[in-house]
């Protein structure tokens, strides 16, 4: 069981965000619930093609981290209001129309979070 | 009463009210002498209101029995709440989380065939119409007692819910069945995530606000926990527009969990400051209406702990476990006496033009003394000087301060002040206002006049107007901690005051009073009988007796319950700490697999084969462990073996952001070779169960102490024992027969266990039940000559003596 429902983990989620980049796509994420930590990227999916923590980076308040760098002693803060890129690479990955979007992090607190989105491009 | 409300405030009988409240379990403070106890030094120190929940569980330990007798009789609590001159915030759940067992959800709801606890399954919403009946008949139960007290002013339904979808049919259908059952007063749900959840199906929007809930983290530097409260009227002006900001649960403490820090840590790290800053701030935003969860700690004796959590329920609380008041209590005092001294129950937030990092400050006027009052905050890890409103302000780290702009006195007018309010003493002609000194102060008045704050106790400053008078008094902060406002009159230097009046003091103390009419008076109060001071006394063991008699060979156990199947807990109907499964073994089996929630031992033939502390949680969530044991022939030396298997359960889940639904107990058992077993099953240790004679093994061991304790009306005490020098791994503790304790042994173990004075006699004994690992016990006679010297200290936490 998840702490945060499903509808209020998907606010954080931009819409209209996802972008096809050379091999890769970018997402922009917004924190709206509250203020917290970002202790882990496990996986970001987008259709079927999943991109491991390696191959994730995350850009918000003018620092950039690939998610192997973020880990419980290594957090991102994520302020309340605070907004952040989140880029996937070495793999296409978007189609035209509608993208399944499925981003699984980790916060000290709530243990596992998953956002799904669907957006289109 | 009848109760009404606006966007700013609640109102009582027409008249508006600041809701000061605090959270109280009587559960864990069992009995009508410690909640009046504790009711009185919350009305002592400034709350108006105590905030209940009514534990479903606590009172039903089979579906349509309810207990509401003796420690579980709610309508005496609520009646010395009444009697306390306090409020009380009614939360009957059904779910209450608080980190009690299955977070109130009665055992028996839980195992029933087509109840869908809470109308969940994870987030994923599934009305169950059975679960609704079940909630009907507690509701039937509790709500009648409620309904019976007119100084119930706020009523909650469910607690902390949401699902993915937010169908609204629970939370109506509770609201609804509240007022069909004559709850008059307004109906709210406290939302978890701050996101106006519930808005809609309540009277009144609340929120649960808790910045500080990872106690590795440090507050003062990753200020930004702060970010929600900072912007909190925002959401409850979108989410309900004309109901008053209310936080349900304000964060005054935290709890620690097994393998957690231990509250020495976490009082220390949230210090005073944290609910200075809360509540100030939580004012600053408009907030009339809060409730500092929790304003009392508690205990979790008998089985009333979720697993998470152990014994103490100390939450760092303003009035600790013990009944002391803590520096938090001061600074909530503090606060409380300063609300009650300017009615700050309608005030609009004002422009303010001002931007400094890591400094908040907001601006508010007040409708009702047209003044306006500035709260400033330093989160710098030094001293700051900030320029505001042209006005320089001195703070010191992680302080924060309310200033009154233009606040128009009987004798005179402050312009401005940095010098924060105490309390004010108050009739038609003149007025006592009580400032606590800060040497970077000031109090600047209307006519050029600038007193410094850097005064020493009792300092004051006269000033007369058309007959009527202003005296403006200074306290050291020490002695503000020391000082209690009962309304017409302050007492000066007291450990603690009683609404009554009535003082209490730990050592000869001069005590001051003041009122307006006599002013200073002094009143010496002498104890005789705790002079010296209090020394932890070594109790000597009365007793060393083995006490498991199930794991001997041959114990006749064919009166228990016999289990085909399924053998948690659920199934076997059977939710006590301790459980106890028998059956008969072939000698063929080469291993048994089995995983049990949440420390277990498995014993063969009357010896000990492994002994396990399976308990796990990580983020959040637990971690089910499954062992194999290999066996053989020198285990199996019988032709039918008798296998006994004792497993401690922790408690369940507190259906947070777990299932309470997870099973305990034996919850898994295979063999190899597969052989079906049939297993007898049975519940609670055999001193609880009245068994008497001694057992021939040596697994659990029954250490019994004897003390006497002098119980007299006009003395206070909070009396425990230590294990500080305990050698035993694990142990559960009963007082007089009754459950008071589990030790384990962990990092930050506990090892001070309150004595609670519920289940005090004049004579005591205690009996500590050991359970120990078979590689520690050499022989049968070496362990119970090594228990003798355990260790078991006695000491005193506080105690007073009161003064009529």
């Amino acid at each position: 069981m998840v702490v945060v429902p499903e509808f209020l983990i998907r606010r954080i989620y931009q819409k209209g965000s996802l972008k096809k980049l050379e091999n890769g796509a970018s997402v922009v994420l917004k924190n709206v619930l509250g203020p917290g930590l970002i202790s882990g990227f496990n996986y970001v999916k987008i259709n079927d093609v999943v991109f491991e923590s390696k191959d994730v980076k995350f850009i918000t308040n003018g620092k950039e981290v690939t998610g192997t760098e973020v880990s419980e002693e290594n957090p991102v803060v994520f302020r309340l209001g605070q907004s952040g890129t989140l880029i996937m690479s070495g793999q296409e990955c978007i189609v035209e129309g509608n993208n399944k979007i499925v981003i699984e992090a980790l916060n000290p607190e709530a243990g596992i979070v998953q956002l799904t989105a669907e957006d289109n491009v | 009463m009848e109760i009404t409300f606006d966007r700013y405030s609640l109102m009582v009988d027409g008249k508006r009210v600041f809701i000061k409240s605090g959270s109280f379990h009587y559960f864990r403070t069992p009995g009508v002498e410690m909640a009046r106890d504790r009711f009185l030094k919350m009305k002592a120190g400034g709350y108006n209101t105590v905030d209940i929940y009514f534990n479903w569980n606590y009172h039903s330990k089979k579906q349509g029995e309810y207990d509401f007798s003796g420690i579980k009789d709610v309508r005496k609590v609520l009646e010395e709440a009444k009697k306390a001159g306090l409020y009380v915030i009614a939360r009957p759940g059904p779910f209450i989380n608080a980190e009690v067992n299955a977070g109130g959800l009665p055992f028996w709801l839980l195992k029933m065939e087509d109840v869908v606890p809470r109308n969940r399954i994870g987030t994923t919403y599934k009305y169950s119409s059975k679960y609704m009946e079940y909630v009907k008949e507690w509701y039937d139960q509790i709500i009648p007692i409620i309904r019976d007290f007119d100084n119930v002013i706020l009523f909650q339904i469910e607690n902390e819910y949401a699902t993915d979808t937010m169908e609204e049919d629970y939370m109506r259908e509770l609201y609804k069945m509240a007022r069909e059952r004559g709850i008059k007063c307004p109906i709210f749900h406290n939302d978890a995530y701050f996101a106006g959840l519930w808005a809609d199906c309540v009277d009144i929007y609340a929120l649960d606000l808790y910045p500080y809930i990872n106690p590795n983290q440090n507050w003062k530097q990753d200020n930004f926990c702060f970010d929600t409260l900072d912007n909190v009227e925002d959401v409850f002006r979108c989410a309900k527009e004309e109901s008053p900001p209310f936080i349900a649960e304000m964060q005054s403490g935290w709890f620690d969990k097994w393998d957690g820090s231990g509250y020495k840590h976490i009082r220390e790290a949230l210090g005073d400051e944290h609910i200075n800053i809360m509540t100030k701030t939580a004012i600053s935003q408009g907030v009339t209406l809060f409730n500092h969860y929790l304003a009392v700690g508690g205990t979790n004796w008998d089985d009333l702990a979720c697993d998470e959590v152990y014994t103490s329920y100390e939450f760092t609380a303003p009035i600790d476990e013990f009944g002391v008041p803590q520096s938090n209590f001061y600074k909530a005092k503090e606060l409380n006496y300063f609300l009650d001294s300017f009615d700050l129950t309608m005030t609009e937030p004002k422009e303010l033009d001002f931007y400094q990092e890591n400094i908040y400050a907001k601006l508010r006027h007040d409708l009702i003394n047209d003044c306006d009052w500035l709260f400033i905050r330093n989160m710098n890890q030094d001293t700051t000087g900030v320029n505001v409103l042209e006005k320089s302000i001195q703070l010191k780290p992680c302080d924060m301060k309310i200033c009154p702009i233009n606040l128009e006195l009987k004798g005179c007018d402050i312009e401005f002040s940095d010098a924060e309010i105490f309390a004010q003493l108050n009739n038609s002609k003149e007025e006592a206002i009580f400032f606590i000194s800060d040497k970077d102060a000031k109090i600047c008045l209307s006519d050029g006049t600038i007193i410094s704050a850097d005064q020493k106790d009792y300092e004051n400053f006269t000033f007369e107007r058309e007959g009527k008078t202003t005296q403006i008094i200074f306290l050291t902060k020490h002695l503000a901690d020391r000082s209690w406002f009962l309304g017409d009159r302050i007492i000066f230097n007291a450990d603690y005051v009683l609404p009554n009046g009535a003082i209490a003091v730990d050592k000869n103390t001069e005590v001051a009073y003041f009122d307006l009419q006599y002013k200073f008076g002094k009143r010496n109060c002498i104890v005789t009988e705790f002079n010296k001071p209090q020394t932890l006394e070594q109790l000597e063991i009365a007793n060393v007796e083995f006490c498991s008699p199930e794991i001997d060979l041959g114990y006749d156990y064919s009166a228990w319950k016999k289990i085909s199947g399924k053998t948690d807990a659920f199934s076997c109907d059977m939710y006590d700490e301790f459980i106890w499964y028998k059956a008969q073994i072939p000698d063929n089996l080469t291993e048994i697999t089995l995983s049990a929630r949440h420390l277990f031992a498995v014993y063969i033939n009357g010896k000990e084969i492994i002994n396990r502390n399976s308990y796990k949680l990580e983020k959040l969530q637990e971690v089910p462990e499954t062992l194999s044991v290999p066996l053989n022939k020198e285990i199996l030396n019988r032709d039918k073996n008798e296998l006994t298997i004792l497993v401690q359960n922790l408690g369940f889940d507190k259906g947070f952001s777990g299932d309470t639904n997870n099973p305990r107990g034996l919850v898994i058992f295979e063999t190899t070779p597969q052989v079906p077993i049939e297993f007898y099953v049975c519940e609670k240790l055999a001193l609880e169960r009245g068994y008497k004679k001694e057992s021939d093994n040596p697994y659990l061991a029954k250490i019994t102490v004897n003390f006497d304790t002098e119980i007299k009306d006009d003395v206070f005490f909070a009396k425990y024992i230590s294990f500080e020098d305990f050698r035993c791994r694990r142990a559960t503790i009963y007082l007089n027969g009754v459950k008071i304790g589990r030790y384990i042994k962990r990092r930050h173990v506990q090892d001070k266990f309150y004595l609670i004075n519920e289940f005090l006699k004049p004579h005591n004994r205690l009996d500590i039940v050991v359970w120990e690992k078979d590689r520690n016990v050499k022989s049968a006679w070496g362990f119970k000559s090594d228990l003798k010297d355990v260790k078991i200290l006695l000491g005193t936490f506080k105690i007073c003596q009161l003064f009529k």
